[in-house]
């Protein structure tokens, strides 16, 4: 444990560092969701008219999804960093040294934070400067990125288990798709109470839905929604449950 | 320095492909596994850091069982594998760096022995280049000096000088002859008969995941009567180096879980 901290303090640079090396490699996971937010709040701008619909604009209703989107579009790129590191060898190098094992796999979850904390700044800028107001203020404004951190880390550990158990860049690469469906069929784009029936219950039971919910509390209701605690715990859940899913593969890659 | 009893490794579905392999090497001395491809030279050398867990054996190094003091031998030794994985987003300087600083080096002295390595390597004004742009033969030298850089005991090398042109193998050996020189283990493997005859102290020869002859060049020449190391060579193992099939990752769990 002596090193433990050490260790992953400089295997986090190491990382941090390839965040942004090449850096037009960020430039599509900042770009899309800049992109989404943008058109979609301009076309469905109608939509906030729709009878039932919260007494918002569609623009301020779809600022924490773009946050969101950011973070997706991003929190595989560690899945496919580590499997390139066990391809070419790179990986079985640290992995002989006197360095507390399990600051390899922290390290990579401290680069999706970080990763995902840069991400989602730019993007808050982007929502700051086009007026949509955060009802919770700065702290409410740290809250959310605690939200995103943490669900970052749980959504990068898909791609980190499909890096350890297949050591396949394509299948890890290719595993970004499956974020559509758990970022659409949620409230994402329109309240639960709009959403027909079938649609409705499958966002229901999708963890993801809670924590689009709990951002939006913050950004749209203030404190006294329970979304917010509801949306923290899911965040909190998610993330403990992958990264347990994710330290056995570790330690199973290991044998 | 390195103590082997009876190391066996065989494989889920039941390919033995180290059979029983006992062996000792000294201190100082530079030892060499020679074989044809798929003898399981890289499964003993990967089983040797516990890269490959063995089926069954004991492996002391430096006084040391591998299976209670793993870290304190990882401190001892550097490894050169056969597959020079680099992180292709760093410098060499970076990882230099990045590597000193695992195994606790204090800040002043990873700086010397960067420009240390550097030199030696003859890679100071690349060192600050990403590694995605160098050679074959730049990328193998800068994974020696990246395998020395905490002053290592013990190196292992496993094919160092695979796919190199013949100045740039040239150039490793002649790094390899001044380190040993200065008073570091080697171990080796390799299936270039002129690399084993120029570097080794003593050699094995292993065939079918076994030990089939050991001893320095002159003994192994007095005992099968041979004129050259190839001759001892087919006379123990019956097979010619260039006749065998690539198999060079027999060892590789990530290869074989790919396969």
């Amino acid at each position: 444990m002596s090193t433990f901290f050490s260790d992953w303090y400089y295997l986090s640079i190491r990382n941090i560092k390839q965040i942004w090396r090449p850096w037009l490699a960020l430039v599509p996971s900042i770009f899309m969701p800049i992109f989404f937010f943008l058109v979609n709040s301009a076309s469905l701008s109608a939509f906030s008219k729709v009878p039932g619909f919260p007494d918002v604009s569609y623009q301020d209703f779809i600022a924490p999804v773009a946050m969101f989107t950011a973070i997706f579009f991003s929190a595989g790129n560690a899945g496919i960093e580590l499997v390139q590191d066990i391809a070419n060898g790179y990986f079985k190098k640290l992995i002989i040294m006197p360095i507390n094992r399990l600051a390899i796999l922290m390290a990579k979850l401290t680069e999706v934070a970080v990763q995902a904390t840069l991400q989602g700044f730019i993007v808050l800028v982007l929502l700051l400067a086009t007026g949509v107001h955060f009802r919770t203020g700065f702290l409410g404004i740290l809250l959310i990125f605690g939200m995103l951190v943490l669900f970052a880390m749980a959504w990068s550990c898909i791609s980190l288990i499909a890096a350890l158990r297949t050591q396949n860049a394509r299948l890890v690469q290719s595993m970004f798709i499956i974020a559509f469906p758990f970022l659409y069929i949620t409230t994402s784009q329109a309240p639960l109470a709009l959403l027909p029936p079938t649609f409705r219950v499958l966002a229901q039971y999708n963890p993801i839905t809670y924590i689009i919910e709990g951002v939006r509390a913050l950004v749209l209701d203030g404190w006294s929604s329970p979304a917010i605690w509801q949306g923290l715990l899911t965040a909190v859940i998610l993330f403990v449950v992958m990264a347990s899913f994710t330290l056995a593969s570790f330690r199973k890659a290991l044998k | 320095m390195i103590e082997v009893r009876d190391l066996r490794k065989t494989y889920p579905g039941g390919a033995e492909a180290v059979r029983g392999v006992s062996f000792d090497v000294a201190e100082g001395e530079f030892f060499g596994f020679l074989g044809p491809n798929g003898a399981g030279k890289s499964t003993t050398i990967n089983m040797l850091v516990n890269l490959v867990k063995r089926t069954s054996g004991s492996i002391s190094i430096d006084g040391l069982s591998l299976d209670e003091h793993q870290n304190e031998i990882y401190g001892r030794v550097g490894f050169a594998m056969q597959e020079v994985g680099l992180d292709e987003t760093a410098t060499a300087r970076e990882m230099l760096e990045l590597h000193g600083r695992l195994y606790h080096m204090p800040p002043a002295k990873i700086q010397s022995q960067i420009a240390k390595l550097l030199k030696l390597v003859e890679l100071e004004k690349v060192a600050d280049k990403y590694t995605s742009t160098y050679s074959g033969g730049m990328r193998r030298r800068f994974d020696l000096a990246l395998s020395l850089i905490h002053e290592p005991k013990l190196l292992f090398l496993d094919e160092p000088t695979q796919g190199l042109d013949p100045h740039a193998r040239q150039l490793i050996w002649g790094h390899l002859k001044e380190l040993n020189a200065a008073g570091m283990t080697i171990f080796l493997t390799t299936h270039f008969m002129e690399e084993a005859e120029l570097l080794c102290d003593r050699l094995a020869i292993m065939d079918k995941g076994q030990i089939v002859a050991e001893g320095t060049v002159p003994a192994l020449l007095e005992r099968y009567q041979a004129k050259t190391l190839e001759e001892v060579f087919l006379s123990t193992t019956g097979s010619h180096l260039a006749d065998e099939a690539v198999n060079n990752n027999a060892s590789d769990p990530y290869a074989r879980a790919r396969a």
